[in-house]
């Protein structure tokens, strides 16, 4: 179960040494890891097709679109229902090829790999976050953390301590040991979040990850996103929600299949006699 | 708690209030005063403090102000505090006008004018524009000032500094009313445009 281990060796070391540097949270060693994460690609979408049937009842579902998105970037995807935002993340997420064009993930060519080279590369590293949260109702918070690292055959002490470690990034870890159905719908959205973000994936893929949630809890949801991107991680975000689309770095519109416009962030001028404390 | 910087940029702060009714400072200060006698310095950077910062008063309005309240019954001086520094406390008139302005609902009749509104009912009126470029040119910008707002919110403490964030809440969720009404045009125009067709 080790095939896949070329490509997450290679960028394997840079992980490693963020998951070490990054502890102290110092914005100094944040600002040189981001600058150091953003040096890779973690997607690269180029001419992609994706065509749904075959004959007169093909559907293209998809492109063709060239993206690219940077180790350390956050995405957000928006777009109506039917803009191809799904097909899109299935691509992402290697859950599906391309009919044409070349999708990479963190540098490797979907074409090139095999069904369970795939599947190494998605459990090993790319975290998912869908609306329907799928945490198994008999396993505490900690356990469902911990699960895909120790079905990876990482060791129980070694999954466990990972866990705690995730679960304490997504501020849960008081409530590790209770089971997700005395967890409220937020705290088991970040349970989940942790899940996504265990071990060394650095690429975070997250379907309208708010999308039962009120707006408060909504916005704590994004705050966890936004931190693992601080951290050097790369997050996609699938939402029709423009106030969650707004915590990412770049914004992606989608319609009919193909990239609308894009937008990025800037800071609007508020004039403010009195700041917070810097 | 604060530190002081001056705006770089003369520009006023954007909606909500630069639109509709004209600020109310004097029913701020009746409200400030309501709570302990001040004299005006310190009204002008309590009222700075309560907003935010994002509302700078300048003296000669807090000044001209007290002067009015002061002639209408609903404030009076109440001695020299600070050294050489004139207290004002509320009256019990003041303190009536205040409970009827915080008990009376902002009037919001009729809505301000709304120029992107005028942009797209004149270019779907007359056929000389391509109105989707009209909406696609403005979701760009009202999407990047949402960005803006919200890295705004990233930076700040919901518990420390409160009003700040209620602020931003408010400017955020009218960029998000304005992108919901482009992609709700967009709908009308492709369904007119079908049934049309």
């Amino acid at each position: 179960m080790r095939d896949g281990d070329e490509f997450i060796d290679e960028e394997g070391a840079v992980v490693n040494d963020e998951g070490e540097t990054m502890t102290g949270g110092d914005e100094t060693t944040r600002q040189a890891t981001k600058k150091r994460a953003s040096t890779g690609s973690a997607l690269g979408f180029r001419s992609v097709v994706r065509v749904h049937g075959t004959g007169p009842t093909a559907v293209r579902a998809l492109g063709p679109i060239d993206l690219d998105v940077a180790d350390g970037e956050f995405v957000a995807v928006m777009g109506p229902s039917g803009s191809g935002k799904s097909t899109f993340l299935g691509l992402a997420g290697a859950l599906d090829l391309p009919t044409e064009g070349r999708v990479t993930i963190l540098g490797t060519d979907l074409a090139q790999l095999g069904t369970s080279q795939s599947a190494t590369l998605r459990r090993r590293a790319i975290g998912f976050v869908f609306q329907e949260l799928n945490l198994l109702p008999g396993l505490t918070a900690l356990e469902n953390v911990a699960l895909p690292l120790e079905l990876d055959g990482v060791s129980s002490n070694e999954a466990r301590r990972q866990s705690v470690e995730a679960l304490a990034r997504v501020q849960m870890e008081r409530l590790s040991h209770r089971f997700p159905d005395d967890l409220s719908g937020g705290e088991q959205q970040r349970v989940a979040i942790a899940r996504a973000m265990v071990g060394e994936r650095r690429l975070l893929l997250a379907d309208e990850p708010t999308g039962a949630l009120d707006s408060v809890t909504g916005e704590v949801v994004m705050r966890c996103l936004r931190e693992h991107v601080d951290r050097g991680r790369t997050v996609v975000l699938v939402t029709h929600d423009s106030s969650h689309a707004a915590w990412a770095d770049r914004v992606v519109f989608l319609r009919d299949g193909q990239i609308l416009r894009e937008t990025r962030s800037s800071r609007p001028f508020l004039p403010r006699v009195l700041g917070p404390r810097p | 708690m604060y530190t002081q910087y001056t705006p770089s940029h003369p520009k006023a702060l954007p909606s909500p209030h630069e639109s509709g009714a004209p600020l109310s400072v004097r029913h701020s200060i009746l409200a400030l005063l309501a709570e302990v006698p001040t004299h005006g310095y310190g009204l002008k950077t309590a009222f700075e403090e309560s907003t935010a910062g994002t509302w700078p008063l300048n003296m000669g309005q807090v000044y001209t102000t007290l002067a009015r309240l002061e002639r209408d019954g609903l404030v009076r001086t109440a001695g020299m505090g600070e050294p050489d520094r004139q207290t004002w406390e509320i009256t019990a008139e003041g303190k009536e006008a205040l409970a009827a302005w915080f008990a009376t609902p902002v009037d919001l009749d009729p809505p301000s004018r709304d120029e992107l509104a005028l942009k797209v009912l004149l270019a779907v009126a007359a056929d000389i524009v391509d109105v989707d470029a009209i909406l696609q040119a403005q979701r760009t910008a009202t999407m990047e000032r949402l960005q803006g707002y919200t890295g705004y919110l990233r930076d700040a403490d919901p518990e420390d500094e409160l009003p700040w964030v209620l602020i931003l809440d408010s400017l955020i969720l009218k960029a998000q009313a304005e992108l919901a009404w482009i992609d709700r045009c967009e709908e009308r125009l492709r369904v007119a445009k079908r049934t049309r067709s």
